[in-house]
């Protein structure tokens, strides 16, 4: 068949700095109000991941400056491990480029915010990112970086060494944005982050003033993650055959026990047998066909424990309660927890608060704050799988929507978070997760309603001491006109025992 | 002791022992006669009906007692209040001003159930605090009653002053009767008969003091004609309507009502009815309507009742039942204007 390329305009491969730089909507830069925001949050995550990874309590500053009418300078720094500077340069100025492909829970997952915070302000203010890092036992260094789009490279515009207070990474991006219009969800993005990372202390200056200081809710650091061997069930045919590639000639059964999470040879063995296939095979000898038998039934098979938890890092009761305790005040909160379990092989756990009493509006649906792997989602909420879980709940069953405001916040923390987009805002509708999420939901439901109840009862209780109280009262001013005495008699113990802890009336 | 020094004494002993009982931080309780009809029992000496032997008991340590409790309470110390200063008030005004002290009623019905609960407690009736009901009867007669009440001490009335009678107020009843040239009494339920037997001089045709009930009479007019039966020796008759609630407006003058048992003084007890019988129906071919649903349950009620357990009584019962028919006063007016005062009341007062 004769092609003519002419007639189809010509083909050609574009890099992907200019591919995201043509979608940046995607990632969270569609607008000047949103790309501020994305951009302080982009640095932020990086900035918790690299204190966590340091074990330390992270201190992020946070600093925007509008330094004239559009344009804003965002700066994030913080106390972490420091970036390596031969890696700087590829780090902030090449779109793709990180360490946090592997299968455990971090904030950030492909490198690419960093990066693309960075790209958005050099192409819409001409200015380079600039970064001062500084690892333990060296002095730190200062990096003026642009990209080069077309070929996804780094430019290094200047290098030098640089005195720092300590180890830690500095990041500076200028860009155009709308810094009144994103104020107000910087903000709830820098608090409700010390509710999912309570560990962590975060400020914010604006234009020279500080608004905000909080964090160092709890001050236990959350256990370091461990990266898990795969589960059986993310066996799709691309991983299975990268693995089979560094096996070599090891036997079929051992390559399973070796290669995948909750494959003991106990399970390995029942696992070949059901397929009839010769546990002893040696790896490399298997045809594709064989690769694709054994990567849909690895997928489908049942019988698999939970999977390996070490690789995430929930919240946890106690940091949980205590930071929404500290930042909302509530008057009663409960904690709840489902999993971990999987979806495709990826390990995810949610959990969640009910607290009464922190909603910034009673309706017959709670409010629902969002968290994925400890960062909070602000955007885009109706399409995200946790609020139509949310939706699909009987509230008023459980005693919401009557007086009391009730707020509902949900963890959700997997090796790999389905997002829908780039920008990392909602959550995608798989099944084993709004399962999972129902399931949760409803067992906070439940507690609730017992909260409420317990409330009400106390409620109850306390009108009826205060209208007995001043029936007493009266009971006592009366008698008294009537016996002619002056001072009235105190009645004041006689309710108060009437009515002590344990007397049920 | 007065009366006066009397009320108020007992209402000091009753804040006294309430005081003390706080004081030892105890809870006050207050104790009673029930006042249900089940603990209405016949006291031959009063000749009248009385309370039994069932006591309620007032507990302020019960949330369910604490509300009724405090207006009970209340009510004694407004008394004492209406007593120090002279004053009366009605039973409505009483149950408006407890607002003002900040204790509440559901409705009049509470507070005149709080007024009750104090005549129970301290066997004083409502009047000698200064308590009366707004409703008022009427009398009409040769009688001269001499005023007692401040301001009027000493005056004289003449029960025949008014063409249309004069209301029975707390001055009327303390009064007392200095001069009369009555025979009897005349005790009528509704208002168009007592008018007719001033009109017509039936007054003065039967030496006959005239008593307007108006259906069942306050205790007012009830503690009138049991003053004027006592102290004129006049024979007491009451004219009521033909039906089971104006035999039972008779039953309550001679021999108390259930609300009104704690209290002496309201009964007289040789006073007789004399109709409209069921038999005065017949007798007289008086125009009827048929006995509904209501009067055939209360006639039920009534031959259930221990006020009813005379032979005499019963048969009057049985007769309406028997009869099925009922005829109001004014049904006499077929056989003409005079025929009641010509024909039928001298037939029945003898």
């Amino acid at each position: 068949m004769n092609q003519d390329n002419s007639l189809h305009g010509e083909f050609s491969s574009i890099s992907p700095a200019e591919f995201f730089y043509r979608n940046r909507q995607m990632a969270g830069f569609g607008n000047p109000s949103q790309a501020v925001y994305s951009t302080v949050r982009e640095l932020v995550e990086n900035s918790i991941d690299a204190c966590e990874e340091a074990r330390r309590h992270p201190d992020v500053r946070v600093s925007i400056d509008e330094e004239r009418s559009g344009i804003v300078r965002v700066t994030v720094s913080d106390n972490g491990t420091g970036v390596p500077y031969d890696e700087v340069p590829n780090a902030f100025a090449r779109v793709l480029y990180g360490d946090k492909f592997t299968a455990r829970q971090r904030r950030g997952t492909f490198g690419l915010g960093v990066t693309m915070a960075a790209l958005y302000g050099q192409i819409t203010t001409d200015s380079p990112v600039i970064v001062v890092t500084q690892t333990s036992h060296t002095t730190g260094r200062y990096y003026q970086l642009l990209i080069d789009i077309e070929n996804n490279q780094p430019v290094i515009l200047s290098d030098e060494s640089y005195e720092r207070e300590g180890p830690g990474t500095e990041v500076t991006i200028r860009l155009k944005g709308d810094l009144n219009r994103s104020r107000e969800r910087v903000y709830d993005y820098l608090q409700l982050t010390t509710v999912a990372s309570p560990h962590a202390h975060m400020e914010l200056a604006i234009n020279g003033s500080s608004i905000m200081r909080m964090g160092w809710w709890h001050q236990i650091l959350p256990a370091p993650t461990t990266t898990s061997k795969p589960h059986p069930h993310g066996a799709d045919l691309e991983l299975l055959r990268r693995l089979v590639a560094d096996a070599g000639k090891r036997s079929l059964h051992d390559f399973l026990v070796e290669s995948f999470q909750r494959m003991g040879t106990r399970t390995a063995t029942r696992f070949l047998k059901f397929l009839a296939i010769n546990p002893r095979q040696a790896v490399n000898t298997l045809s594709r066909g064989d690769i694709s038998r054994l990567s849909s039934a690895l997928r489908s098979f049942d019988g698999l424990g939970h999977p390996d938890g070490k690789c995430l890092s929930p919240i946890g009761k106690d940091a949980f309660l205590t930071s929404i305790e500290s930042v909302f005040a509530p008057s009663a909160l409960t904690y709840g927890s489902r999993g971990p379990t999987e979806w495709s092989g990826n390990a995810f756990i949610v959990e969640g608060v009910v607290a009464i009493g922190t909603g910034a509006r009673t309706a017959e649906v709670p409010t629902l704050y969002r968290f994925a792997n400890r960062v909070p989602l602000l955007y885009d909420s109706g399409e995200d799988a946790l609020t139509k879980m949310l939706k699909r709940v009987n509230w008023v069953q459980y005693g919401v929507g009557s007086t009391t405001p009730v707020s509902i916040f949900l963890h959700l923390c997997s090796t790999r978070i389905p997002f829908k987009a780039a920008g990392k805002q909602s959550i995608a509708s798989l099944p084993e997760i709004e399962h999972e999420t129902l399931s949760l939901l409803r067992e906070l439901g439940r507690s609730l309603k017992k909260t409420l109840k317990r409330g009400e009862r106390s409620v109850r209780n306390a009108q009826k001491k205060r209208e007995f109280d001043k029936a007493m009262k009266q009971v006592a001013q009366f008698s008294a006109e009537l016996a002619e005495c002056d001072a009235v008699p105190s009645t004041a113990e006689l309710v108060h025992r009437l009515f002590e802890v344990g007397h049920h009336v | 002791m007065s009366d006066l020094s009397k009320s108020l004494s007992v209402l000091k002993d009753l804040g006294i022992a309430i005081v003390q009982s706080i004081d030892n931080e105890e809870f006050p309780t207050l104790e009673f006669p029930g006042r249900g009809t089940e603990n209405l029992v016949y006291d031959e000496e009063s000749k009248q009906f009385v309370l039994g032997k069932t006591r309620v008991i007032r507990d302020s340590s019960n949330l369910r007692h604490i509300k009724s409790f405090t207006q009970l309470v209340w009510v004694a110390s407004y008394a004492k209040q209406l007593l120090q200063a002279g004053r009366t008030c009605s039973l409505r005004d009483l149950y408006y001003s407890s607002e003002a002290f900040g204790v509440e009623f559901a409705d009049q019905a509470e507070s005149n159930r709080a007024v009750t609960d104090l005549e129970c407690l301290t066997g004083i009736a409502r009047e000698a605090f200064g308590v009366f009901p707004e409703e008022r009867s009427s009398i009409y007669g040769q009688v001269t009653m001499r005023y007692t009440v401040a301001g009027y001490e000493g005056r004289d009335v003449d029960l025949t002053l008014s063409p249309d009678g004069l209301p029975i107020g707390p001055a009327l009843v303390t009064a007392d009767p200095v001069e009369s040239q009555a025979e009897l009494i005349l005790a009528v339920e509704s208002g168009g008969m007592f008018s007719r037997l001033i009109e017509t001089r039936a007054w003065e045709r039967f030496n006959a003091v005239l008593i307007h009930l108006g259906g069942q009479p306050p205790r007012a007019t009830r503690q009138l004609i049991r003053r004027l039966h006592d102290n004129l020796n006049l024979p007491v008759y009451v004219f009521t309507d033909g039906d089971p609630w104006g035999m039972h407006i008779a039953r309550v003058i001679s021999t108390g009502s259930a609300n009104a048992a704690h209290i002496q003084g309201l009964t007289t007890p040789d006073a007789e009815w004399i109709g409209v019988t069921a038999d005065d129906i017949t007798k007289y071919s008086l125009p009827s309507e048929p006995l509904n649903n209501a009067d055939l349950k209360r006639l039920d009620e009534l031959s259930r009742d221990v006020r009813y357990s005379d032979s005499i009584w019963q048969d009057y019962i049985r007769d309406f039942h028997q009869l099925q028919r009922k005829a109001e006063q004014q049904a006499f007016s077929r056989h003409g204007m005079d025929y009641v005062v010509d024909t039928y009341i001298p037939e029945k007062i003898h």
